[in-house]
């Protein structure tokens, strides 16, 4: 679990950047101030960075505003709603956190026994625990939402779509980076075009994808729509872990080769190690293209396998929208992405400059 | 891949009946079957409907015929084969004269036209401000002002249909209130929701351009703008004679890349008033869309989905030539 650790590594420094930051701050303020008392450094200077670092926070501010608005509106909890009182105003008069106990619903661990038999002796040890609830929702609220089964249906979708599509993008991204067949480049051409423009054929085709299904009795299989996602993260990935394993030295393998090592075994134990940073940026894109994929799964998909997105729709899909509850379940459906896109951001950027864009 | 775990026997047999000049194109290109499985599946799903799609624009389909069992056929090998008829080309003739095909198109490519041009100056203008020397916590501010990117669209279009919600304390209409305005219902009137429309595309597709230009930006080399401040060059000299040439190409690439994007937008219309009102604002793809299950004209939808789809072609080809897509691939 080297990468786990590395990871866990890349937090820890990241969370104390973090909270150095501040002091730092102050300190580069007192610095400046002190360099103006002196009349080393000149007012001028220090005021115009600073304005229009000002200027521009607030205008960062107004480009956010509708991510802050749902989030007052989810913080006042039922009671926010946006036709009888200004309570979707920007500034909330009153805090009320029910509409995320609505969302997230009763947490508990299920009571359970385990029984464990010694094998070749009657020795049976049984353990047994009571249901621990976390959280009692209906001391809040009457009903909870449906969130945490489409968080199992999206989450069974994406895990079965990561493992199906890494399955089929690994061998031939190592494939196109190390080896010569015939038609390497022009299958290479095609992917690199379809991880463009594929999203738009995929919706021209939706009518036929779904007479497909509905004739092959395939509509409303959870497991099918993760083989689909997984078909349509191909090319994409593909070209993104092959373009990543081209950036790892020849020389490391031609090593192993003279040591001996089978063709398999080169591949196993010094190609995929040194991609892992490719192998985890890949991962994550193909996590959420399952996760976030709303227009086939509300075709496919009838209420019981919805996922978090259709989930989300349908909630929105109405005439009275319950403003408070459907923010929150909004931002707690996109708040991990968030999370695992700040954290990523500098891999995924650097992982789209690559190839063709960065001219 | 070796046969060597496979019997002897067996491989007897492969030597003896497959030819030599064949055996050897294989054990030259056996790296192929590690791409083969992927591209298999791809295809299944990708190429395999775009196919049906050119099938079903032929036939009367619509869910009454076409999901009952008929006879054979090619596609009843599969088990696809419905009692839909062959009508040829009715359903693109039937189509082609329908004026609300041509207003669909005509939207669609007036959306196209100016969100492209709001994205891209949009996207430049925020570029040019994340990277300005004057501007302080530049790295932190990227990180910010491209979370919309992060965000699953079906939550940004639904936050958006919430901000132009008709009710007097929609986000919109407490905005155009501080201006002394009345509140407005926004997708009651065909412009004010196609304006919506707009402005939704542009901040969602924002984050894109901006990284984009930002890496073109950085790119710029710093002694040409410095040669062009020592010659006296004005702030809009050296924007126009410095920066956009080097950064036109990046640009111009993610341009393609985003009209396509606006070209098969969906989920802003269906999300926010289904086209409307009406279907005046059914962008091509919803129009096929609600064609086929809103009308349960299948036939028809998937004739205006090849029509889309021949656009599509044609930007694909754009982004090879103009923006040298491709380039640099080995």
């Amino acid at each position: 679990m080297t990468m786990l650790e590395s990871i866990r590594r890349k937090l820890a420094r990241d969370v104390r950047t973090a909270i150095d930051k501040p002091a730092e701050f102050r300190a580069d303020v007192e610095y400046t101030i002190e360099g103006v008392k002196r009349g080393t450094i000149s007012p001028r200077d220090v005021l115009i960075p600073a304005l229009s670092t000002l200027a521009t926070l607030v205008f960062v501010f107004v480009l956010l505003i509708p991510i802050y608005w749902v989030l007052m509106i989810a913080l006042q909890g039922d009671g926010a709603t946006l036709y009888s009182t200004d309570s979707a105003g920007l500034i909330p008069q009153d805090f009320s956190p029910e509409a995320f106990v609505w969302v997230v619903g009763d947490l508990f661990i299920p009571g359970a026994i385990v029984r464990i038999a010694v094998p070749f002796t009657d020795v049976v040890y049984y353990f047994e625990w009571p249901r621990i609830v976390f959280l009692d929702a209906s001391n809040y609220v009457d009903t909870t939402s449906d969130f945490p089964r489409y968080f199992w249906n999206s989450l069974y979708i994406g895990v079965a779509t990561v493992v199906i599509a890494m399955s089929l993008i690994v061998p031939a991204s190592y494939a196109f980076s190390r080896r010569e067949f015939a038609g390497r480049m022009k299958l290479l051409y095609g992917y690199i075009l379809f991880t463009q423009i594929g999203g738009g054929l995929g919706i021209a085709a939706l009518i036929a994808l779904y007479t497909i299904f509905s004739s092959t009795g395939l509509t409303n299989n959870k497991l099918v729509l993760a083989v689909y996602y997984a078909a349509m993260a191909v090319p994409f990935n593909t070209w993104l872990l092959k373009t990543y394993m081209d950036s790892i030295p020849v020389s490391y393998e031609e090593a192993a080769i003279m040591d001996g090592a089978s063709p398999f075994r080169v591949a196993w134990e010094i190609v995929l190690p040194l991609a892992k940073p490719g192998l985890a940026t890949i991962f994550i894109f193909i996590f959420l293209t399952g996760w976030m994929e709303f227009i086939v799964a509300q075709l496919v998909l009838r209420p019981e396998n919805y996922t978090l997105p259709v989930g989300l729709f349908s909630l929105v899909d109405t005439y009275t929208v319950p403003w408070g509850r459907f923010s929150a379940f909004a931002l707690v459906y996109a708040s991990p992405i968030v999370f695992v896109y700040m954290f990523a951001q500098r891999y995924i950027e650097s992982g789209l400059s690559f190839g063709g864009v960065s001219g | 891949m070796s046969l060597s775990s496979v019997g002897a026997r067996s491989r007897d047999g492969y030597r003896a009946i497959v030819p030599e000049s064949t055996q050897e194109w294989i054990s030259e290109n056996s790296a192929l079957l590690l791409v083969l499985p992927g591209l298999f599946f791809f295809s299944l799903f990708m190429f395999f409907p775009l196919l049906f799609t050119i099938y079903l624009s032929f036939t009367d389909a619509e869910p009454a015929t076409v999901f009952q069992d008929g006879p054979g056929g090619i596609t009843g090998f599969f088990g696809l084969r419905g009692v839909e008829n062959f009508v040829g080309l009715e359903n693109y003739v039937s189509v082609l004269s329908d004026p609300a095909f041509w207003n669909s198109l005509g939207i669609t490519w007036l959306f196209v036209a100016i969100s492209v041009t709001l994205k891209v100056a949009f996207g430049l203008f925020l570029a040019m401000l994340v990277t300005s020397d004057r501007v302080r916590g530049k790295r932190y501010l990227r990180s910010i002002i491209i979370i919309p990117w992060a965000l699953p669209p079906i939550f940004t279009i639904t936050i958006w249909r919430g901000v132009f919600s008709s009710a007097r304390f929609g986000l919109a209409n407490q905005a155009i209130a501080v201006f002394g305005m009345a509140p407005k219902s926004w997708f009651n009137d065909r412009w004010l929701a196609f304006g919506t429309y707009l402005l939704t595309e542009m901040w969602l597709a924002y984050p894109f351009m901006v990284i984009i230009t930002v890496s073109a930006l950085q790119a710029v080399p710093d002694d040409l703008i410095d040669a062009a401040k020592v010659d006296g060059a004005g702030f809009v000299h050296r924007f126009l004679n410095v920066t956009v040439p080097s950064i036109k190409r990046p640009v111009m690439f993610a341009a393609i890349l985003t009209a396509a994007a606006s070209f098969t937008q969906f989920l802003i219309p269906y999300v926010f008033n289904r086209g409307g009102p009406g279907r005046a604002n059914e962008l091509i793809i919803l129009y096929g869309y609600r064609e086929a299950f809103t009308f349960d004209a299948y036939g028809a939808g998937a004739a205006i989905m090849m029509t889309a789809v021949v656009f599509i072609g044609i930007f694909m080809l754009a982004a090879v030539w103009k923006g040298q897509l491709a380039e640099g691939v080995n």
